[in-house]
């Protein structure tokens, strides 16, 4: 059992607090990201999980366990950083054998564990050698195999996969995926690529400044986000966010911006939208919302043209993003390859207001959520 | 500090998982880049275990233990295994190594005498090639044991001759290893004081592992030829008890077979 609890945790250096009462959390066997932009405090916030740094005020449950002032090596927990932090004077084999070796394993059990984990990480042929023959991706899989050796109840991760080339980071995030199912250890896992979160976790927690901004499953982040942060942090390319103006039409609401109107969905609470009647507004609407031609599969209610001057066109082979401007505003809709646009000219879409956002303008807060 | 923080942090070219197997000069070069470090603690691992005299021989053997961890690409503690090897080894050896080594003293003096006697009469030049031969063979039979003896726990006779069968099956590759060996001695002598550090640093440990290299192939086939049988005379025996069994009307006999000395360990891979 190796669930973990953060109640009102933070942590100061001094006078700067740079994690605020955190609350969370975290599930027997869940993977959990933090993900957010540098600075946020998802690192201070594992390394107070791993014992690294001293916690400052709150409590931290591991296993129902208050573990506040439990050393590091007492925690039954294992970390894989960034830079990997393997010896570079051992091999590969001492390397995932170090942390049984200060605990004086037998050296069968050590031989069992560390051929175990090789195996299951594909790099048996690696025993032998030292870290510095090895590329970014085997050293990746001995710093985590080195986490695995010890079976920990909890694994630790900070940024493991931010020093890999793109390629290579898409095949370890599905391997490190697979490896959660396989061990069913609970997983912690600190990243600034929402990529990565989103493919990945079980559930994402995203921070801002020290504070937690949401915890909820990818989908939900995505589809319900609480803020603008959370909004335009989750989804690439990010969400467009426009000002625009409630106002009733008939028993519908319409979001009004520069001056094309856009029905706000009937299944959305209008007693919610009902107050910002006539103020301004922060809609946000995804780029994959616009479409070229009105599709078959969205009702017609939740439709309206969109027209916008071309700016820029990015052919990503299987779609193309296309800067638009309107009112002012530079967003980006993902289309179709098939769809010719001539950039400075005027291009008509179709936006599904179905999925839209809206905003409080001064407390960036959901209206919808 | 750049050198330092690479050390830590820059990637390497990388190990393909199925990149071609090096084979023969081609991997003992490969081993020797990639374990030199190894090989000097492991020469003043052997000096230092070696002072005493006597425990000479232990110290080969230990040296010798950790060159077929090193041929066999297998993870080594050095100190760990060293020290575990040579007090495992100690008795072993010292009576093999007294043996095999009045032996060589022995085809040494008698090619000494013979060829003495040969620049007087050439009759004499065929008992010189006889002398010398056996001498040669013995060094090549003491290289084979020693290695047998870190490879698989056998009873002397039967190590021995599992190492003579060796010897005479591929004598090449442990007189090229013993030649090197030689040769390493001899750079030393023509390079002093250029090369004074070399004993010190390399020269008994990259000899050992020169000989465990050579000498690994034939005692993997040796000992591979004594697992066959042991197999084969074990499922004899299976039939046998199985024959046994149905005689009793299926009561059940057991019926263990065990050479004596023989460890349960798996085969060591060829280089």
């Amino acid at each position: 059992m190796a669930s973990i609890s953060l109640k009102r945790l933070n942590k100061t250096y001094g006078p700067l607090t740079v994690v605020h009462d955190i609350d969370l959390e975290i599930a027997d066997k869940e993977f959990i990201i933090l993900v957010g932009p540098s600075g946020c405090g998802k690192s201070t916030t594992l390394r107070m999980i791993a014992g690294l740094d001293e916690i400052s005020g709150g409590e931290l449950r591991i296993g129902g366990d208050l573990v506040n002032d439990v050393p590091s090596k007492d925690r039954d927990i294992a970390m894989v950083f960034q830079n990997y932090a393997l010896y570079p004077h051992m091999t590969v084999y001492k390397n995932m054998a170090f942390g049984l070796e200060l605990r004086r394993a037998p050296r069968d059990l050590i031989d069992a564990q560390v051929t175990a984990a090789a195996d299951t990480l594909d790099i048996s042929h690696l025993l032998n050698r030292k870290p510095k023959a090895l590329s970014g991706g085997q050293r990746q899989r001995v710093a985590l195999g080195r986490a695995m050796v010890r079976n920990p109840a909890v694994f630790l991760l900070d940024e493991p996969l931010s020093n890999l080339d793109a390629k290579l980071r898409g095949t370890m995030r599905s391997e490190i995926a697979k490896l959660h199912k396989r061990l069913s250890a609970t997983f912690v896992y600190v990243t600034h690529d929402q990529v990565e979160a989103m493919t990945m976790a079980d559930r994402i927690v995203v921070m801002k400044d020290g504070r937690i901004q949401q915890v909820d499953t990818p989908q939900q982040l995505y589809d319900r986000p609480v803020n603008i942060f959370v909004a335009g942090f989750i989804g690439a390319p990010p969400i467009n966010l426009l000002p625009a103006t409630i106002a009733r039409r008939g028993e519908q609401f319409v979001a009004i911006f520069d001056a094309q109107e856009l029905p706000l969905p009937s299944h959305y609470d209008k007693a919610r939208i009902a107050a910002y009647e006539g103020r301004e507004v922060v809609l946000g609407i995804r780029p994959e919302n616009f479409h070229e031609l009105p599709p078959a599969d969205i009702p017609q209610q939740h439709l309206a043209p969109f027209t916008a001057i071309a700016d820029l066109a990015e052919p990503m082979g299987s779609e193309v993003h296309l800067n638009i401007t309107a009112g002012g505003r530079n967003l980006i809709a993902r289309l179709s390859p098939r769809f010719k646009v001539t950039i400075g000219s005027e291009v008509r879409l179709i936006a599904d207001t179905g999925q839209v956002q809206l905003f409080d303008k001064d407390t960036e807060r959901s209206i919808l959520h | 500090m750049r050198w330092l923080r690479d050390m830590w942090t820059k990637e390497g070219p990388g190990i393909p998982k199925d990149a071609a197997k090096k084979h023969g000069l081609a991997l003992f070069a490969d081993i020797i880049c990639r374990e030199w470090w190894e090989m000097v603690k492991l020469n003043l691992l052997f000096i230092l275990a070696s002072l005493p005299i006597v425990t000479i021989p232990g110290a080969l053997a230990a040296m010798a233990s950790v060159s077929v961890a090193l041929v066999e690409d297998r993870n080594v503690y050095l100190g760990r295994d060293f020290c575990a090897a040579f007090r495992k080894y100690l008795w072993q050896a010292t009576m093999a190594g007294f043996i095999m080594s009045s032996a060589i003293a022995l085809g040494i003096y008698a090619t000494v005498t013979y060829a003495s006697l040969a620049t007087g009469e050439l009759v004499f030049a065929v008992p010189l090639a006889i002398s010398l031969a056996v001498t040669v063979f013995i060094c090549v039979l003491a290289c084979h044991d020693l290695v047998l003896m870190v490879m698989r726990d056998l009873p002397f006779g039967q190590r021995v001759r599992l190492a003579a069968l060796a010897s005479l099956a591929h004598p090449l590759p442990a007189i090229g290893a013993i030649g090197f060996g030689a040769a390493l001695w001899l750079v030393h002598i023509l390079l002093y004081p250029i090369s004074v550090f070399m004993p010190a640093t390399l020269n008994f440990s990259l000899g050992m592992f020169a000989v465990t290299f050579g000498v690994h192939r034939a005692a993997v086939e040796s000992l591979s030829k004594v697992t066959s049988m042991r197999t084969s005379r074990e499922s004899g025996a299976g039939a046998v008890a199985r024959r046994s069994m149905n005689a009793n009307g299926g009561s059940l006999r057991c019926i263990r077979i065990q050479s004596p000395g023989y460890s349960s360990e798996s085969l060591p891979r060829s280089p």
